[in-house]
């Protein structure tokens, strides 16, 4: 039987398997080994938590993986007879499927490190305070939920790049900053800061998990947006 | 019987550049055709807009009876390879692994017949790859994939005698096995003449010749000799330069010799040589009028 359009899209980024799907562990794993010396080389302090950030290295990783996607890959793709369309929407599944077994190692990781008492120097590399610091199905949806979030942000961007080079790229990053300086003049003008500190205080993990999920549907509308019109 | 491209009134312009201006043409299959034109002609973006890569501003492209853009089940019957094609960070077999996925009769036996051909290290990075074995790595994707519609541009920038040798070689062994519409643009196209049924010449994004190549044959000849005989040679017929030099006088003529011609050219001791069709795509391009040509052919 053959795959799809949409399946054949996803064989054909996986056919770099090491890229996608061992990078940011590798990368993972030497940002645990750089937190484990370094927790060798501090105090302990007294708390039963050394929190670290070795795991923000896989997250990276994947906000690259987003960027190549399309930077390199995609011309080749339309020159073997694939639609704007179709890789989009399989980019978009390989994402998908990434982020929820990304997620799934992150829970996993979340259990070794409890039962082995934060790999024995009460390291917590695993979690993040607040954000995935809850229950496991809670961390594996927001941790999902962040690397999918971070592949569409550097598909974006590598989309943007490929239609508009430098310039284009550059433009978009300052257009981002300029949004949320527009924003935050809008907020003081109305003085709602104090409602803007009552919103973030009072947001749940879950809560800022549907945020970012919405984030996600906006870079997803705006990637193929970009797409649609993409030449190479 | 729906031709396998067709081209209607075809326009692409880029702010104050018209890369293609009202190209109509069509080409049937099975056939192996040639676009020919300058640097800058309009060729790739052609090429481009027949593979679902570019947009058309104004016009209609038919491949295979569909708008190949965002069309799926046409994309899938296209392959186009480009002398700048960007790879992505892969291997050579991985390129040729992500092809084979995309294309429902793919050769694998010929990939790598052409791999092995063409030296390929199927182990090396795409990006250490000389300009050559990239261009030979092309090839072998537009090969093996055997779609119905197969798009070459500049097939074999950078590949030496040898190898371009191995591709008209190649290229006509599969196509005699598969015919398929082939549509190569080459600026090579009197070592390709032997393989091409057409030839649709393009410049400066307008088309200016499109005839069967059998039909070109022979209607153009350059006339050599003492300026009185040639001049009365050529007396009333079309020419397409004339230049003397001292005594002797080099024209072009267009229309087809009989034995007649020959006679008189015998005994007027003239040189007579057939034009090449390179030479009639030139022509035709510096004259952006192909119908002296087109009316020879018809005659």
């Amino acid at each position: 039987m053959r795959a799809t359009p949409i399946g054949n899209v996803v064989r054909y980024l996986l056919v770099d398997r090491v890229t996608f799907l061992l990078l940011p562990w590798a990368w993972a794993a030497f940002g645990f080994v750089l937190d484990v010396v370094i927790l060798q080389l501090t105090p302990a302090g007294h708390s039963d938590r050394r929190w670290v950030g070795g795991l923000a290295a896989a997250f990276l990783v994947v906000f690259v993986l987003g960027v190549q996607s399309v930077a390199n890959a995609l011309p080749f793709a339309l020159s073997i007879g694939v639609s704007r369309r179709t890789y989009f929407l399989g980019v978009t599944s390989l994402a998908l499927a990434l982020a929820v077994c990304f997620g799934l190692v992150v829970t996993a990781g979340q259990g070794v490190e409890s039962a082995t008492g934060g790999w024995g120097m009460h390291m917590a590399y695993f979690r993040v305070p607040y954000l995935l610091d809850g229950p496991w199905y809670r961390s594996w949806l927001t941790a999902a939920t962040l690397f999918v979030l971070l592949f569409v942000y550097g598909m974006w961007y590598g989309l943007i790049h490929r239609r508009s080079g430098l310039p284009g790229t550059m433009v978009f990053g300052a257009a981002q900053l300029g949004v949320l300086a527009l924003a935050a003049v809008i907020v003081t003008g109305l003085h709602g800061w104090n409602r803007v500190g009552h919103f973030c205080t009072a947001l749940t993990a879950v809560g800022l998990t549907g945020i970012l999920a919405a984030a996600v549907a906006v870079m997803l509308a705006g990637g193929f947006a970009t797409l649609r019109r993409l030449t190479v | 019987m729906t031709p396998a491209i067709s081209v209607t009134g075809l326009g692409r312009r880029y702010r104050n550049h018209e890369a293609l201006a009202g190209v109509t043409f069509e080409i049937g299959t099975p056939c192996i055709a040639g676009l020919v034109g300058r640097n800058g002609a309009g060729k790739t973006t052609l090429l481009r807009i027949l593979g679902g890569q570019e947009f058309a501003t104004s016009g209609q492209v038919r491949v295979l009876g569909a708008e190949p853009l965002e069309n799926d089940a046409v994309l899938r019957r296209i392959v186009l390879v480009r002398e700048d094609q960007t790879y992505p960070d892969l291997k050579v077999r991985h390129a040729i692994a992500a092809a084979s996925l995309m294309y429902p009769n793919w050769d694998a036996d010929l990939a790598a017949t052409l791999v092995d051909a063409y030296e390929l290290p199927p182990s090396r990075p795409i990006k250490k790859l000389s300009r050559g074995m990239r261009t030979a790595l092309g090839i072998t994707i537009g090969l093996a994939a055997r779609a119905e519609v197969t798009l070459f541009d500049e097939p074999y920038a950078g590949l030496d005698a040898v190898a371009r040798t191995l591709f008209y070689d190649q290229l006509l062994a599969d196509y005699t096995a598969h015919p398929r519409c082939i549509l190569l643009s080459t600026h090579l196209v009197d070592e390709a003449a032997e393989l091409l049924d057409r030839i649709v010449v393009v410049d400066h994004g307008r088309l200016v010749l499109d005839a069967a190549t059998d039909d070109l044959r022979g209607t153009a000849t350059t006339v050599t000799g003492p300026a009185r005989d040639v001049e009365r040679f050529i007396a009333g017929r079309t020419t397409l330069s004339t230049r003397t030099l001292g005594t002797n006088t080099r024209a072009v003529m267009v229309g087809r010799l009989d034995s007649r011609d020959r006679e008189l050219a015998g005994h007027l001791r003239l040189r007579l040589e057939g034009l090449t069709l390179q030479q009639l795509a030139v022509h035709a391009a510096e004259r952006h009028d192909p119908s002296a040509l087109t009316a020879a052919e018809a005659s």
